[in-house]
Order: structure tokens, then sequence, then C-alpha cells
């Protein structure tokens, strides 16, 4: 009755009797999983922490297209993973870039640790779902532990958002703007919450411009709109509008088409003249009406079926000394409306004046090669911000881009969540040090797993110092006798190269981003566990 | 000899052809039989085709219809489980594993030269007992309110400890519960919409009572409706166009052109007047809405949605009793749906349109939410399961206990017969008990324990009247169903049963198989 009376699974207690079970391809087909996965992991481990390495992406395609980039979300996303198991690991990162848009790496590299001890786990014995319920059971004491160490947060604490911000900055490319580019994302984010619904965050609200030229210094937050094209001139209009009324039209200034096939016909010359004269009746007739209704600027909706705009109404056009943007894509028409608190008009008829929108200043600014349109003064403006990113070379800009989205993403987890966790590897220790010790109370096969998990967390402190050039075995150890001493705040201080309280250092993220990477790397690692077949099917 | 058949059709004759079914048949409950349990493991089924698609599944039914199947007996339990899946959605995996094992043990008797009919008039005896001693162990808590919410929940905890749901399956079996009680009896699950959203966690998963449309609010138009009327449309919002091939207008001038722009123009007007005229203030089309009529909608105070999908048209039109028209001339023949408040809300990133105090009172929304595709997807799955389950068990109120409890009661009355019956007969008796007993044995191997040890102890303790003891995967041991609370649907045991000896007697009978010559494609050089 050894069975029954021993309340751990059986899994590790030696088999009784003769059980043939073939078990052979199984654990074939896991040990492959485990071992794609990590190599997955392993590939982005280097770029994790401030002093992490970038990687270069090369497109296969015909574009031959180059991104640099130390994103982890990015790295994996480009990479064409052909394996299952990598490719969730793949997915695992795009899942903790749609929850908190951070730690993108840290999750994949967390995942990656957990595998290996999973590894060594089963190679000793240990059953499948056992491991994985264990790991079920540690993720929800480390979220408890990792409740334990946040610091609660106002949003009204400017100073701690910007600190906030400058963490996750400092891992990317752009780490020496951070100063500059933190506190616009923590303006850019806060001018859009909605006092309405104070922990709603969305940050499709934000519009990032990317313009090349200059450098990252040039970037700035503006208060009001920016369209990346140029004012349409051809017929030598207006490129600066002061106190602008500006409509947003969703139907085109250019001859009539009609939708059911039709065709004109011509049967003498003098009939020539008059379509001609009627054309330009017609057109005239809308610009006058446009005039009428007050408006001096003219925001137009691309369209594919017709032209927005002929040279002949962009003559009217600036006679009236109106200012034309067209081909506005129809997705962005939502936002326009909303920043400039108008309403879009599709039809000519209802071209009225409680539906323009005002501006203090309508221009055509050069930027670096190009040009765009600012408008800025916006009278009663929405809710929105537009960031306009400058930079010497495109690949710069898209990181910054990128990076500037991460940013993004952490204040917006602490608006939904305000607490603040320490930075530099402290959450981890601190929760490796907790669980082992817990692992102690527990008995059996749980025990021994969330023992092997726990030392698995230290993977991100290693890696930290590893990545920093420091010794890594030598600043964990520090780092678990400070924890040990009850020092919760202990992290590693790559700057200096050892180990402070890293709140006095300002390196501090959310605590949503431990929380989700934390949670999100065992539900993927359990998956994994739990697979034991591959099959082919249609 | 002169051929009787075409020259490419193959033919397979006695012996050769019993073996070709037992062993697919086998081969196809061998993949499946890891899955079974609540330790059971799971499958990645990679996809051959374009963008090579990867699902991670445990639902048996789902495993067997994507594979690449040759064998025809295989087809059948594939069919089988398939038939499960539409009939009680569960157990489709234990259907699979005991047509198997029914034929296992055949192979072995017809080995010892007996007659495959001997062997199914042998089993056709044994599953008529084993239903009547699994039918007197019912329980019914039909006139219980609270009791039978108790059974409910366990059911669905049973269910949904063998998923990727199972470390929230108090949580989830609480969501199914409420889900399938609010449909008062029904079987229609197509109340019940089931919203998958990436990100957060699958505790995060909510049920929503009214009904979620994934789309969005036109620009300008109200965010928030109260007491709306609904008119729930399929129509060209551009221009009704004439739809004969080469259609044209012949003008002579361009002032011509403008007048038919602006009758086209005029047309939409009207139409859209046409809509407003019917009271509403929400009108929700499944083709595009284009600027010009946004417009006007916006104007008039009115919320459109544009462009929504057609499942999700027919259930709002489902939910809120509204007809789906697409002539708008007679107002008083078309059927409003009504909700009390439509307004926009956020899950995740996400903006959604959200319709609560729908008409039909039964209707519900689920909203997982969970860490990737893969796990949205499977959970879905589990949840599916669970609901049909439960849906079939609001109508067929009878509840045995799970854990291989069943399956030792019927073993024990099989077992019985066998003894009493004469003949070659109970050889065949006694296999169908020993194909029953396989079932918690697998159970067992599966979560890695001594399944010979285990199963011996769960026959001695069988043996006492009224036992309630069956396999406890967790603690790994034998333990009391009852207080475990272990339920299953009887109606899914006796699906399984069934269906099971069916399919094995099937097989079984079969002793020859033709493979018809491919048909000839036609040379066309």
């Amino acid at each position: 009755m050894a069975a029954s009376s021993a309340p751990a699974p059986a899994a590790a207690a030696p088999r009784k009797g003769e059980t043939y079970t073939d078990t052979k391809r199984r654990d074939d087909v896991r040990g492959a999983n485990i071992a794609a996965a990590r190599a997955v992991a392993d590939a982005v481990r280097t770029s994790l922490g401030p002093r992490g390495m970038d990687k270069m992406i090369a497109s296969g395609d015909q574009a031959h297209e180059v991104i640099i980039t130390n994103d982890g979300a990015t790295i994996l996303s480009r990479m064409s993973l052909l394996q299952p198991a990598a490719r969730m690991l793949a997915e695992l990162s795009r899942s903790q870039d749609a929850a908190a848009g951070d730690g993108t790496t840290t999750v994949v590299v967390l995942a990656g640790s957990l595998l290996r001890r999973a590894q060594s786990l089963l190679s000793a014995g240990a059953h499948p779902t056992a491991a994985a319920d264990a790991l079920h059971r540690l993720a929800t004491r480390a979220v408890e532990v990792l409740h334990g160490m946040a610091i609660p947060i106002e949003l009204s604490d400017r100073d701690s958002l910007v600190k906030s911000a400058s963490t996750a900055l400092n891992s990317k490319v752009v780490s020496q703007y951070s100063s500059l580019l933190s506190p616009l994302a923590v303006d850019a984010a806060l001018s859009v919450v909605d006092p309405a619904h104070p922990d709603l965050l969305d940050l499709r609200d934000i519009r990032i411009v990317k313009k090349l030229g200059g450098t990252l210094d040039d970037t700035e937050l503006v208060r009001g709109l920016i369209f990346d094209k140029k004012v349409s001139h051809a017929a030598g209009g207006p490129t600066r509008v002061e106190n602008a009324k500006i409509a947003v039209i969703q139907f085109q200034v250019s001859p009539p088409k009609t939708d059911i096939e039709q065709s004109v016909i011509v049967s003498d010359y003098a009939q020539m003249d008059r379509i001609l004269r009627e054309e330009r009746n017609y057109i005239l007739g809308m610009v006058k009406k446009i005039k009428a209704a007050g408006c001096n600027v003219l925001l137009i909706q691309k369209s594919i079926l017709r032209d927005a705009v002929t040279d002949l109404s962009l003559h009217y056009l600036a006679k009236a000394k109106i200012l034309v943007v067209k081909d506005v894509e129809r997705d962005e028409i939502e936002f326009v409306t909303k920043t400039l608190n108008c309403l879009p008009i599709a039809n000519i008829e209802h071209f009225r004046a409680d539906k323009l929108g005002h501006a203090d200043l309508v221009e055509e600014v050069s930027v670096g090669e190009g040009k765009v349109v600012k408008i800025t003064g916006i009278r009663d403006m929405g809710r929105t911000a537009t960031i306009l990113v400058r930079g010497s070379n495109q690949l710069v800009i898209d990181e910054a881009d990128r990076s500037l989205h991460d940013a993004l993403c952490v204040i917006r987890c602490l608006v939904n969540k305000r607490f603040m966790i320490a930075g530099g590897g402290a959450p981890e220790i601190e929760m490796s040090m907790q669980l082992a010790s817990w692992a102690k109370e527990l008995q059996g096969m749980e025990s021994y797993c969330i023992k092997e998990f726990a030392d698995a967390l230290e993977v991100i402190p290693y890696t930290l110092a590893e990545n920093a050039g420091l010794n890594p075995i030598a600043i964990v150890t520090e780092l678990r006798n400070r924890h040990a001493k009850g020092e919760k705040n202990a992290g590693i201080n790559v700057r200096k190269g050892q180990i402070t309280n890293i709140l006095e250092e300002n390196v501090v993220q959310p605590l949503l981003v431990s929380t989700s990477a934390i949670t999100l790397a065992c539900e993927c690692v359990r998956m994994i566990l739990k697979i034991d077949d591959i099959v082919t099917v249609r | 000899m002169d051929r009787v058949l075409k020259d490419d059709a193959v033919e397979e004759k006695g012996e050769r052809a019993r073996m070709a079914s037992f062993i697919g048949a086998m081969a196809i409950a061998d993949l499946v039989k890891t899955t079974l349990g609540p330790k059971g493991m799971d499958k990645i089924l990679q996809s051959t085709g374009r963008g090579r698609n990867v699902t991670v599944t445990n639902d048996g039914a789902t495993i067997l219809k994507s594979l690449h199947i040759d064998n025809p007996a295989a087809k059948v339990l594939v069919d089988i489980s398939k038939v499960q899946d539409d009939e009680v959605g569960d157990g489709t995996t234990s259907v699979v594993v005991l047509a198997g094992e029914l034929l296992r043990e055949a192979e072995k008797l017809v080995n010892m030269k007996i007659h495959p009919m001997t062997i199914i008039a042998g089993y056709r005896m044994a599953v008529e007992c084993a239903r009547n001693a699994l039918l007197q162990r019912t329980m019914d808590n039909k006139e219980n309110t609270d009791k039978f919410r108790s059974d409910l929940m366990n059911i669905a905890m049973t269910t949904l400890s063998s998923k990727i749901l199972s470390q929230d399956k108090e949580y989830f079996a609480e969501l199914a519960v409420d889900a399938v009680l609010r449909l008062k009896g029904s079987t229609n699950l197509e109340a019940i919409q089931i919203l998958k959203k990436p990100g957060g966690s699958l505790k995060d998963s909510f049920l929503d009572e009214g009904f979620i449309l994934d789309k969005k609010i036109g620009i300008g138009q109200p965010k928030r409706i109260e007491n709306a009327k609904i008119l729930v449309a399929n129509t060209a919002m551009d221009t009704d166009k004439v739809k004969i091939y080469g259609a044209r207008v012949r003008v002579d001038s361009m002032a011509k052109v403008a007048e038919i722009e602006a009758a086209e123009k005029q047309k939409m007007r009207e139409k859209v007047q046409k809509i407003i005229g019917h009271g509403i203030n929400c009108f929700v089309n499944r083709q595009l809405i284009y600027n010009f009529p946004e417009e006007l909608f916006a104007d008039a105070g009115i919320l459109a949605i544009e462009h929504a999908d057609f499942e999700g048209i027919e259930r709002l039109a489902l939910v809120t009793g509204g007809d789906i028209a697409s002539t708008f001339d007679n107002p008083e023949s078309v059927k409003l749906g009504h909700c009390k408040v439509i307004e926009e809300i956020m899950i995740g990133e996400d903006k959604l349109i959200h319709f609560s105090g729908v008409e039909m009172g039964q209707a519900c929304t689920i909203v997982l939410r969970g860490a990737s595709e893969h796990v949205l997807d499977e959970a879905e799955r589990s949840l599916h399961d669970a609901l049909c389950v439960l849906s079939q068990t609001v109508n067929d109120t009878r509840v045995v206990f799970g854990g291989g409890w069943p399956e030792m009661v019927m073993a024990k009355e099989v077992d019985e017969l066998a003894r009493k019956t004469p003949g070659k007969k109970s050889h065949a008796i006694d296999a169908f008990s020993r194909a029953l007993q396989a079932i918690p044995t697998i159970i067992a191997d599966n979560a890695g324990l001594d399944s010979a040890e285990l199963i011996s102890q769960l026959r001695a303790e069988h043996h006492k009247e009224n036992s309630t003891a069956g396999i406890d995967v967790i603690t790994g041991s034998v333990g009391d169903m009852q207080k475990r609370g272990i339920s299953e649907s009887f109606k899914v045991k006796q699906a399984i049963l069934l269906s099971a000896t069916e399919a094995a007697e099937m097989i079984l009978r079969v002793d020859e198989i033709i493979t018809c010559a491919p048909r000839r494609r036609e040379d066309r050089m």
C-alpha cells in the first residue's frame, strides 16, 4: 500500500514490479522541443540589460532590409523560426509586448533558463506534469513576492515616471538620449490620459512621426498635429495660415465621377469648349462653397477611385488662399478629427462652419531634407499627442521609434497598475531567495522542482552581470548575500560595476512588467513540458 | 484465373484484412492514448500547409480530425470521435481509446480461433449488461437546485481538469456553469459567444452578460446609447448599382455627369433616410458603410457599425431579437432588435462594442484572455467541451462519478456475467471487462503512477458493495470519488460505451478490404 500512503506523486518513486511503457520517442520529442526553445533563448540572451549588445538582422528576401535592434520582441519576430517550440517562444515575447510592452527579452531568457532546469528535472525522473504543476504554484507565489517588494506611485509624481521610462530606455541603442526621450514619453502619455478613465491609456492616441535628418536631439513633442507630407502648392497656394479654420473632407475636389459607367460624347468642337467650361464652373462652385464656410485649410482624404485634387482645383483653391494637404489616409481620419475637435465632411452639401476645427497656426516647415505640415495652437484640442522623431539615419530612427514605444508602454503599465519595483536584477534574486526558502517547507517532488526553478530565476542577474563584463559569479553571490541580510533593493549597478541599493540609482520599472514576465514565462514552459508528440497534419 | 477487379484495384482478404484494420485502429488509439486523463500530455500539430501553423492541443477530436489517414479502420475511429464531439462534446479521446482496447482484446481472441461473430455476440451481451450496471448507479439531483449546481460544478471541473485550464478550473467551471444555466435548458450554444483576446492571463477571463462585437463605432457618432433600437442589415452602402454588365450612361456634357453623381448621392441619402425612418438609433451593417452615409448617420445621431463579420451579424440578430434586413421599404415588417445599453469598452488594447441588456436574456459572452494564440485556442476548445457537457447534463441530469469509477463498476458486472455465461461467448465478455479496465490503467500510466498496483487495489475496493472508489491522480492513490467531487455526465459515459462498441463491432466484421482503382485522369496532351 505504499502508493496510497505516500501523498507525493509516485513518479519519482521507483516502480514496483514490471511496468513496461515505451517512452523513448516521447522523451525525444520533449528533449528536441526544449533544446530548440533554449537555442532561441540563448540567441537573445546577450541583448539583455543596459550593457546588452544589439543584433543586426538582414531579411532574407530580395530587399535585404537591415535592422539593428536590441528589442527582444523585434528580434524574435524577424527570425524565421520553423521548429514549433521555438515559435512558441517567439510568441511568448510577443505576448509580453502586448501585455506590458517592455521586458520582452527578459521573459524569453527566463523561459530558457526554466526549461534548462526542467530538463535536468526530467532526467532525474520527475514526471512532466509534476514539474508543470510545481511551476504553476511557483508563479503564483512569485507574484506575491513581487507585490511585497512593490512601491506605490502616484501619476502626479512625474519624476518617478521619468525614472522608470529611462530604465526602459537605458538598455536601448538610444540610451544616451534617455534624459531627453523619457520626459518626452511621460509628457506625451500623461497628456492623453482621460480624467474620466484615469486608469486607461490608449497608445493609439500617441502618434510617432519619423523624419530623417538632424539628430535624435531634435526629437520633440508637438502639441498639435504633424503631417509627414508637403502642402500641395503646385499652383502657388499659401504655405502658412494663421488663425486657421480647418476642414477634414472625405470628398474630392475634382471633376465629377459617377459610380455607374458613363461616357461623354462629343460630336463637334464647340461642345469641347463647353465641357471644359462646365468643368471649370463645377470646380469653382465647390471652391466657392468651401470658401463661403470660412475655411482656409483643407485636409483631403486619400481616394483610390479618383484624383483628390486636380491642377485646376488646386489653382482655384490657391486663388481662394486655402492651404491644401492631400492624401490623408482613411485610418488617420479618426485621429485627426479627434485632435482637431472637428467632424469629417463627406459631401460638399454638408460643408458648414460648425464642422470646422480651429488652430492658431498651420504651416509648412522644413525638417531636414523634407517638409512637414505642422498644426499648432489647436482650440479645444482632443487628448492626443504627436512625437516627431529625428535621426541621422533610418536605422537609428526606427530603433528610436521602438524604444519610445517601450517607454510609452512602461508608462501605460504604471497607469494601469500604480506600483513600481526596483530593477537591476533585484526582484529576481529576491524571488529566487524567498521561493527557495519556501521550497524547504514543502514536501516531495514539488519541493524538489520548486527549488530547481527558484535557482533558475538567478539567470537574470547573472546575465546582466555577464553582459556588462562583470564577473557573474562574484556578483550573483554578493547579491545573494546582500539580500540574505535583508537589503531587498540591492541590485546590480551596471554603471559602477558593483552592488548598490538600486532604488537610489533611480533604476525602477513597473510592477506589471515583472509580474507578467514571470507568469507568462511559466505558462509557456508548462505548455512546452506537457507536449509529448509532434504530429504532422494537413 | 482472370481478374475480377480492375487493374489497379487491390484486394486484401481474410486474415490479412483483419490484421490491417486491427493495426490501423490500434495505432490511432495509441496516438491519442497519452492525452487521456488529468495528467495527460499535449500534442503539437504541425501543419504541412502554408505558414506551417502550429496548434498545441489535448483534445482528441481536434487531433484526430487533422490527421492524414490512409487506413480505413482508422478512419472509422476518427469518425466516431467526430460524432462524439458533435453529440456530447466530450469524451472524444475516451471513445477512441476504448474502441482500440476492445479491438486489441478481440485480436487475441481471433488468434485463439474464436469466430469474430462469437466475439461480437459476447460484446453485445457485455455492453447491455454494462449499461444497465451503470444506469443503476447513476445519481440524479434534478429536484434540488443547489445540489444540481454543485453537480454541474463537479462535472465542469472534471472535464476541465484534463485540459489547459486545469489550474484555474474552479474559476472556469464557475464561468461555464453560469453561462449554461443562463441558457435555461436550451442546448443552443450559439447564444454563448466566446471571444479571444491575447494579453493578460487566463485568470483575467470573464463572463459578460450581453454581447460583444469586435468592431469600431463610426467617426463622430455617439459612443454610448441607452435603450437602443437596432437594425441589423446586410446591404450595400455605396450605391445600388445596375448589375448588368456593360450598362453605361451616355451624356454630352460635364454638367450631366455632375447631375448623375448628384442623383447617385441623392439615392444614397434616400436610402439612409429610409433606414433612419425605422426609428432606430443603432445601425449594424455587414458590408462597408462609406464615408458619405456614415456622415449622414452621424448627423442623425445614429450609431453605425460597418463591416461586422457574418457570424457576428447572425448572432447579434439572434440575441437582440431582430431580423437581418436588406430592403428598407416597409419599416413595419422589419423586426428591430433591442437592448438596454450600447457602449464602447476596452479589453486589453482593443476597443470593442458592448451590447448589454439584450432581448434574449440567455445570451452571454465569455471573454478569454491568455498569453498567446495557442493558449487561447486551446482554452476555447476546452471551454467548449465543458459547455457542451454541461448543456447536455442540464437536459439529462443523471450523473456518475469519474476517475475510472464507471469503468470499474461496469467491469465488475460484466465479470459476473462472464461467469454465468456458458460457451465461447464468455471469453469475449471477459475480454470486454479487460478492455474497460484499460481506461483507468491508462489514466494511471499517464500520470506516471504504478498502474498495475493501483488497478488491483481499485478492483479490490469495488468488490465491496456500493463503493465510490476511483483513481485520485493528484495524490496518486485510490480515493473516494464522492469526497473529491469528481463527476461525469451519464450521457457522455453512455455515448462512449455504445459508440466504441459499435465501432469495434464494425471493424471486427470486416474480412475483406477492397481498395478501388483511382479514377484515371484523362490525358489532355
